[in-house]
Order: C-alpha cells, then sequence, then structure tokens
C-alpha cells in the first residue's frame, strides 16, 4: 500500500491562498490559482473534479475498441467493444479497454484532466493488429496494439504501463507537442515512460520503493533473458542478451548518444537519451519517497503543460525546479535541483525560466491558461468567475463546509 | 534475387532488430514464384511521400532491399504509420520465410 509522504506536508494555508487570489498583482493571482489547484488535488477535494466536470464535454473520453483481424488497415477494423457495450470474449479487448480506462481515470483524479486533449477526447484502440506484428503505437489519433511474435515479444495489450505510454503521447501531442527528434523527442518518450510507470504504481498503489519502475515488463516471452525494454530506475539494464545485445540507454548526460536524425538512428535517439530525463524523475520520486504520481508527477505533469515543441533537457529540468518551488516546498526544488544534478544537468535557477517566458520561450501552466484567453481576447470574465468560485470553495475550506453547488 | 528486411524504431526502439534475407533461388519454385509476385506488388505502388506521418509515434521503420541478379538495388521504406497492405504482406511472408514457413 502506498503511505508515508502521501499526506499534506507542503500546502499553503486556505486563509493566506485567498488573500493571494485577491491579491492586485496578476502574477500573484495566477500563482495562487496553480498552487490552489495542485494542493485541492492533493488534498483530494471533490470540488475540483466537480468543477472540471462541469467545463467537460459529455463524451469523456468513450472508449472503443476495435479488433483489426490482423489486418493492418484500420477501415477493415470491426467494433469489438464500446464505452457502455458487454465485456468480449476476446481478452486482449478487454485488457486493453480497461488498460485506457484505468489510465484515463488516472489523468482524471490525479492531474485532473479529461482524456487525451483535456476536452474528453474519445479513446479508440485497435489490437490485433497485423499478423505477429511485434509493435505498439500512436498513429497520432489511435492506439494501436499487436500480438508479438510469441518469440520474442507477446501481446502489447498484457502491460498496463505499455497502454498508458501510447496514451501518454496523445497527451504530449495535445500539450508541449514535443518534436519526435533529439532531446524534444527523447522528453517526448521520457514523459511518456514516467506516466507509463505512474500509471500503473497509481493502479497497484505502490510507493516508489515498491514500485519496478520497468517498461514493458510483461511484453516479453518467458523464453527471453530481459526485465523489460527500459528501466526508470537503471537505464541501460533492463536486457542484456545475445538475441539483441545490452540496453543502450543512458543514465548520465556524460553518455549522452548521438545518433542521426533519420529513421535508422531512432531520430537521434530518442529511446536512448529518454534514459536520461527517466532517471532524474526516478531519483526525485526515490528522494521524495512516498508516491510518485503526487508531487514528482505533478510537477512533472505540469513542466509538460509548460514546454513547446523545442523544449531541450536543460529547460525542462529549470522548469521542473521551479514548479517545484511554486507547487511544494524548497525540499522538493532541492530534490529537484539534486537529481537533475545526477544524471549531468545543472538547473539554472528561477531567473533564468522567467528570463525565457520574459523572452516568449516557455509556457508556465497556469500562467499560459490565463494568458491564452487574454491573447484570444476571450471572455475575462469567464476567468473572474472562475477565481469568484474558487475562492469561494477556499473559503469553505477554511469553515470546513464544501458547498453544495456553485454556479461559475 | 536476395530480398533484405530491416526494422527499426518501434516502442522498443533501442532494440536491435536482426536483418532477414531471403534469396529467391535458394527457395522452392512455388515459394520463389510468391515471392517475385510480392516484390513486384510494392513496386508497383506510388511512391511515398518524402515526409513521414508526423504525429505518429512509436511507429517501426521497414527497409526492404531488393538485390536483382543484374545488379540492381531497390530500396523501399515504410512504416507502422505508412504501411501499405502490399508492403505489410511482403514483411510476413520475409518474416515467416525466416521461421521456415512462408
Amino acid at each position: 500500500m502506498c503511505h508515508a509522504r502521501c499526506g499534506l506536508n507542503c500546502i499553503v494555508p486556505p486563509h493566506l491562498l485567498r488573500k493571494l487570489l485577491e491579491s492586485r498583482e496578476r502574477d500573484v493571482r495566477e500563482s495562487a490559482m496553480n498552487t490552489l489547484l495542485a494542493t485541492t488535488q492533493l488534498r483530494g477535494e471533490r470540488f475540483v473534479r466537480s468543477f472540471a466536470g462541469f467545463l467537460a464535454t459529455p463524451a469523456s473520453g468513450r472508449r472503443t475498441m476495435h479488433d483489426c483481424q490482423h489486418s493492418t488497415y484500420l477501415p477493415f477494423a470491426v467494433v469489438a467493444r464500446t464505452e457502455d457495450g458487454a465485456e468480449s470474449d476476446d481478452h486482449a479487448v478487454n485488457r486493453a479497454f480497461d488498460g485506457l480506462g484505468h489510465t484515463r481515470r488516472f489523468y482524471q483524479e490525479v492531474l485532473n484532466r479529461n482524456s487525451i486533449d483535456g476536452r474528453g477526447m474519445r479513446l479508440d484502440a485497435y489490437v490485433h493488429y497485423g499478423v505477429r506484428f511485434t509493435n505498439a503505437f500512436w498513429n497520432g489519433e489511435e492506439m494501436i496494439f499487436g500480438d508479438g511474435d510469441d518469440i520474442i515479444f507477446t501481446d502489447f495489450t498484457k502491460s498496463l504501463d505499455v497502454i498508458a505510454h501510447e496514451l501518454a503521447h496523445g497527451v504530449t501531442q495535445h500539450t508541449a507537442n514535443l518534436e519526435y527528434h533529439n532531446q524534444p523527442g527523447a522528453l517526448n518518450e521520457s514523459i511518456s515512460d514516467v506516466f507509463g510507470s505512474l500509471v500503473k504504481q497509481w493502479m497497484l498503489e505502490q510507493t516508489v520503493e515498491e514500485a519496478d519502475w520497468l517498461i514493458g515488463s510483461d511484453i516479453f516471452t518467458p523464453g527471453i533473458e530481459a526485465d523489460a525494454i527500459r528501466s526508470l530506475k537503471a537505464p541501460g539494464k533492463a536486457y542484456d542478451n545475445e538475441m539483441f545485445g545490452r540496453d543502450p540507454q543512458p543514465d548520465h548526460m556524460s553518455r549522452y548518444v548521438v545518433l542521426p536524425d533519420t529513421d535508422e538512428g531512432d531520430h537521434g535517439g530518442v529511446h536512448i537519451n529518454s534514459g536520461i530525463p527517466n532517471r532524474a524523475f526516478y531519483l526525485f520520486a526515490a528522494a521524495m519517497g512516498g508516491c510518485a504520481w503526487e508531487a514528482p508527477g505533478r510537477i512533472w505533469y505540469n513542466a509538460l503543460l509548460a514546454s513547446n515543441p523545442s523544449t531541450q533537457f536543460q529547460e525542462f529540468a529549470d522548469t521542473t525546479h521551479m514548479l517545484a518551488g511554486q507547487m511544494y516546498s524548497a525540499e522538493e526544488q532541492q530534490a529537484v535541483a539534486e537529481a537533475w544534478r545526477e544524471v549531468g544537468i545543472t538547473v539554472s535557477g528561477i531567473a533564468a525560466v522567467s528570463r525565457r517566458v520574459a523572452m516568449g520561450k516557455g509556457r508556465m501552466a497556469a500562467a499560459s491558461r490565463v494568458a491564452e484567453i487574454a491573447r484570444n481576447g476571450g471572455n475575462v470574465s469567464v476567468l473572474s468567475k472562475q477565481y469568484d468560485a474558487l475562492a469561494a470553495r477556499v473559503r469553505a475550506l477554511e469553515s470546513g463546509l464544501t458547498p453544495v453547488k456553485q454556479k461559475v | 534475387m536476395k530480398v533484405t528486411l530491416t526494422r527499426y524504431g518501434g516502442l522498443a526502439g533501442g532494440i536491435s532488430w536482426p536483418a532477414r534475407s531471403v534469396k529467391s533461388d535458394a527457395l522452392p519454385g512455388p515459394a520463389a514464384a510468391e515471392l517475385e509476385h510480392l516484390v513486384a506488388a510494392i513496386r508497383s505502388e506510388a511512391p511515398l511521400e518524402a515526409k513521414r506521418e508526423d504525429r505518429a509515434r512509436d511507429s517501426m521503420g521497414y527497409t526492404v532491399t531488393i538485390e536483382e541478379d543484374g545488379g540492381r538495388t531497390t530500396v523501399v521504406k515504410r512504416s507502422d504509420a505508412t504501411m501499405s497492405q502490399k508492403f505489410a504482406s511482403l514483411i510476413q511472408w520475409l518474416d515467416g520465410a525466416s521461421k521456415g514457413s512462408p
């Protein structure tokens, strides 16, 4: 069971948040709102979920599973299970269905995100793709799973972290949209590994110490000498066998692998150099203890929201460092800096990040939402009402009462 | 004719997949004819646009190299995101051939 530091060790008192929400300074209000959202999630309060639900579309990530019947032509696939339909006789269909459901629930309950796009995007998945197909991938709209060749790989739906990895590619596409080559591509892959692992840990209620930190531990056939395809805890040590050699992932910038930005070069090693940010996340989570999806997961998620298509490792590290200070405390911030330092990246500090933001190279999570509304000439009164609603909720928290209904 | 399949990338992008080669003159007549037919099918396909499907992630890449007895070499590339039925059929056949059961 998850325990230890799952508690509320870093929450800004509600009375202080209320004052900050009423500040005349927009930056202060935005920061307070960001903190309020994060700390409210930590409290496990239900109102933020209700608040998000109010804004969500009715679709809310409805699932549809398709059976490719071993074709690679998706229009030939037949519907095998729908959100409200009966369970299938096909285990692969049900595993994919359940895996997507768990992942959808993780994003909703832990990160307050409504499906892939944050707006209830449908979750469409295809199983039994091709013949002896040894892969799973996100095609930009849907998730596709092969049965494996039964020589090296077995059915890819057997691994929840693989399902969550693919869905995370969709989340990244709809947020930072990190380019799929070199360092931004490796960050893209790392984000999918991090949240793939976190979904599994969350489902199993595992602490940092209890988790295996592996991706794809269930998809190798029993005859293959490999723990998994990747390890966040120990990049470079997931496998070492005669059939496909040794895990090439580095765990430090000094071992960064320079590869050509081609298909054959894995687009500059996106699945290889992801070992570096993967390891940084693990180290931070290990330093914090408890449940990795809490402070570490939320900081990384907000850093993703604050990133852009060309974000490099250094910029991402700086952003996580800044967010750790904004969302939590100096303790978390110090642990983030130490984690990145151990993989060879020295955080530049808040001043550097702020400069980049000012230059338009970064997008801070809560600030960007506010700024976007302003840029689009959007409805500022809506935002104002959201502030009012949140302020009311904070007042209710102070008094120990939660309003039954709040119009926004 | 020698046909070689190499694959790379995919979810397990760090793994090096061994290349698979088949020589038509080493095959029984019917199998050799089937390989010729599958190769001719992918040659008849329209060339793929140079730009890869931008939004696909973890898709595996495939290169089929066809070496004619006369020295002519043709290279055809596809990925999971740009796969055609004809190309998939050839890959499936080559995978089967390498296991002795095309």
